[in-house]
């Protein structure tokens, strides 16, 4: 064991991160008009869900848009704040934070630096007085209990058993949301209808633990559920295998089926894939890029409903042999109704 | 009667799965802790194993191939864990929290240049991931519940496993007998990096169907603690672990089980998510007694002091 094996070995290493890092610089970042940071939540940008949405949106307004794009994915909950505040330092024009997790951080740093805009997915920010709306943060919010309701109902429609699941991540009053809207949607198809609520965990690991995502799957399903609704990032993709793998009957056709959320992820195991309660949360954030850039950047809360598509289920050539016509038919009746406030449909994170 | 018969199939299956990743990570703590290395590294040494598990068999279509690289993975990141305490005799704890640390980044950090996607790999198709016995219960269990007589062999039977705990007990009379202390050490802290690996590439390759940043989710950790309530010894390594796995397996059973009630209303999930501590809490301060660590656990061996 000497000295050269050491040396060897974090040369290696080293080279491998620099090249990683280095590859990522894009010659792009000339002629841009405002600079856009980007800070992820834990889950990464990658996350086929709810980040990835987000990726989504602000991908695509640096394609269309002449923006400069910066993006940070932290690696723990601590090293949040001081992404976002580097950005900040820097004088960028817009800064996104993504998740209910960023809520406090976002509320210091936009009070530090009033002259920059920011915007927030899932938080809401006030001033000091705990009432007015930060002027300087874009608060994108959605009603996802709204979309969860007719997923709800397109559950219900689906299942034999009567028994459905619910797999949600860290368990939280958004998620919560998400919960009490499906409960409710397929009780209005199947008053009788029995749901099944698990979740992950109580801290950030949640989103990222698929194994455990799987196992709470298996036991759904052993109590008889036959369509599991995941809202858990990263950890629902354990549901997905789980369908998979338990979901054929002696026919070989899936009776097991899965909800996707947040992005459409209909195509991740297609066929066991009964439809994507998504949040669009890629026009959200496009949306406020947009704004900035042609200085119509307005402060505040930007609620994004069935009424403005920011909710919606998602239907595509994965899942349309999967859902009959007249179960479309009510499900789109159901959302006139709560667009038009004849449906109120209970909003977990209201009281 | 036949309901039973059913509950008490699920709670096995779901229970042995769950233990497979700990009972592989723990075993790997009992080589390198007997032989006086602490290992706070098992939670990265399993996320080594779980991604290059999952980027190997993705690349490769083949999951035997994908676990192989995993262990390599897992005995090279173990590797450098090594030089750092034993040649450089770095601290024991903070080191090994430092390559946990790693690997949550690293990762990310070589899918990103692989996949263009820092967060999670690529799914692998259900046809090329570890095979099972029967639908629920994978073949690497099996072999997981092997290797604790096989660790208790090597350990107590072999003339390395005599010198791997003379090592870990008292190094420098160990040293005068003519053992080579720092080769041991090494030695051990390499299979504890495989065996851990091999409990991470489970869960990326035969558990799950892709490698997600962080995914051991502190399995590592209760790992530890299950090597701890079992004193350092194999056979009760196994026993521990399965019982980790059956209070968490237990809590995921009884979440939404309709006979889970008190006075008609179902019990607060809250209350079922403490059952795995409140049980571990029990038996730690009832039925253990005094748990002894190796002697020489975390102290670097200096030749001639």
């Amino acid at each position: 064991m000497s000295f050269r094996y050491l040396t060897l070995l974090l040369v290696a290493l080293a080279t491998i991160v620099s090249t990683a890092c280095t590859a990522r610089e894009e010659a792009r970042r000339e002629g841009c008009q405002i600079k856009v940071g980007i800070v992820f939540d834990i889950g990464g940008k990658n996350d086929r869900s709810f980040n990835a949405a987000a990726w989504e949106g602000v991908k695509r307004a640096e394609k269309d848009l002449p923006i400069c794009l910066y993006d940070v994915e932290p690696g723990n909950p601590t090293s949040i704040e001081p992404a976002m505040r580097a950005f900040a330092e820097k004088n960028f024009d817009l800064i996104v934070g993504v998740g209910f997790a960023q809520g406090p951080i976002m509320q210091a740093v936009a009070t530090d630096y009033p002259n920059i805009k920011f915007a927030i997915i899932d938080g809401v920010i006030f001033e000091a007085d705990g009432k007015t709306p930060k002027s300087n943060v874009a608060s994108l919010v959605f009603r996802e209990h709204e979309g969860s309701y007719l997923v709800g109902m397109i559950a219900a429609s689906k299942s034999k058993s009567g028994v459905l699941g619910f797999l949600g991540g860290m368990d939280i009053p958004l998620i919560h949301r998400f919960e009490k809207g499906y409960e409710e949607g397929a009780k209005a198809v199947n008053p009788n209808v029995r749901v099944i609520s698990n979740y992950v965990g109580v801290n950030d690991a949640a989103w990222n633990n698929p194994a455990k995502g799987k196992e709470l799957a298996i036991a759904q399903i052993g109590k008889g559920a036959d369509v599991i609704f995941t809202a858990a990032g990263n950890s629902g993709a354990g549901a997905f295998n789980a369908v998979e793998q338990y979901g054929l009957n002696a026919e070989g056709e899936a009776n097991k089926f899965v909800i996707g959320v947040d992005s459409n992820q209909n195509g991740d195991k297609p066929g066991f894939v009964l439809t994507s309660m998504v949040k669009r949360v890629d026009n959200a954030v496009y949306d406020a890029v947009k704004e900035t850039l042609e200085n119509r950047f307005v402060g505040g809360f930007h609620v994004f409903g069935l009424d403005k598509d920011g909710v919606a289920y998602a239907m595509d050539k994965n899942n349309e042999k999967l859902i009959p016509g007249d179960v479309i038919l009510r499900v789109e009746t159901a959302k006139k109704d709560i667009i038009d406030g004849e449906i109120k449909v209970t909003d977990a994170m209201a009281n | 009667m036949s309901e039973f018969f059913v509950i008490f199939g699920i709670l096995l299956f779901s229970t042995i799965r769950l233990a497979t990743p700990l009972i592989f990570a723990a075993l790997g703590g009992l080589f390198s802790e007997r032989a006086g290395v602490i290992n706070i590294a098992l939670e990265g040494l399993m996320l080594a194993g779980a991604f290059t598990a999952a980027v190997v068999t993705y690349e490769t279509s083949n999951p035997y191939v994908g676990l192989l690289a995993g262990m390599a993975a897992g005995a090279l990141v173990a590797f450098i864990f090594a030089i750092a305490v034993i040649k450089f005799e770095a601290d024991q704890v903070v080191t090994g929290f430092a390559i946990s640390m790693l690997m949550l980044g690293l990762p990310a950090v070589i899918s990103s240049r692989l996949y263009d996607a820092s967060g999670a790999t690529q799914p692998i198709d259900k046809a090329f991931l570890l095979p099972e016995i029967v639908n629920g219960l994978p073949w690497i269990s099996i072999l997981a519940f092997l290797l604790a007589p096989a660790a208790w062999y090597v350990l107590y039977k072999t003339p390395f496993g005599l010198r791997l705990r003379a090592v870990g007990e008292n190094p420098s009379a160990a040293d005068s007998a003519g053992v080579d202390v720092y080769k041991l050490r090494y030695t051990a802290v390499i299979i504890s990096g495989i065996l851990a690996a091999a409990g991470g590439a489970y869960l990326s390759i035969g558990q799950g169907s892709f490698f997600t940043k962080g995914m051991s989710a502190g399995r590592g950790y209760i790992a530890l603690a299950a090597l701890i309530l079992a004193k350092w010894k194999p056979i009760p390594v196994l026993l521990a672990c399965l019982f980790f796995g059956f209070t968490e397996s237990l809590a995921i059973q009884v979440q939404g089980a309709s006979w889970a009630k008190i006075g008609g209303e179902d019990i607060p999930v809250q209350f079922i998510q403490i059952i795995p501590y409140v049980l571990t809490i029990i038996v730690l301060a009832g039925f253990i007694g005094l748990s002894r660590a190796p002697k020489a656990l975390g102290i670097p061996y200096k030749k001639g002091n």
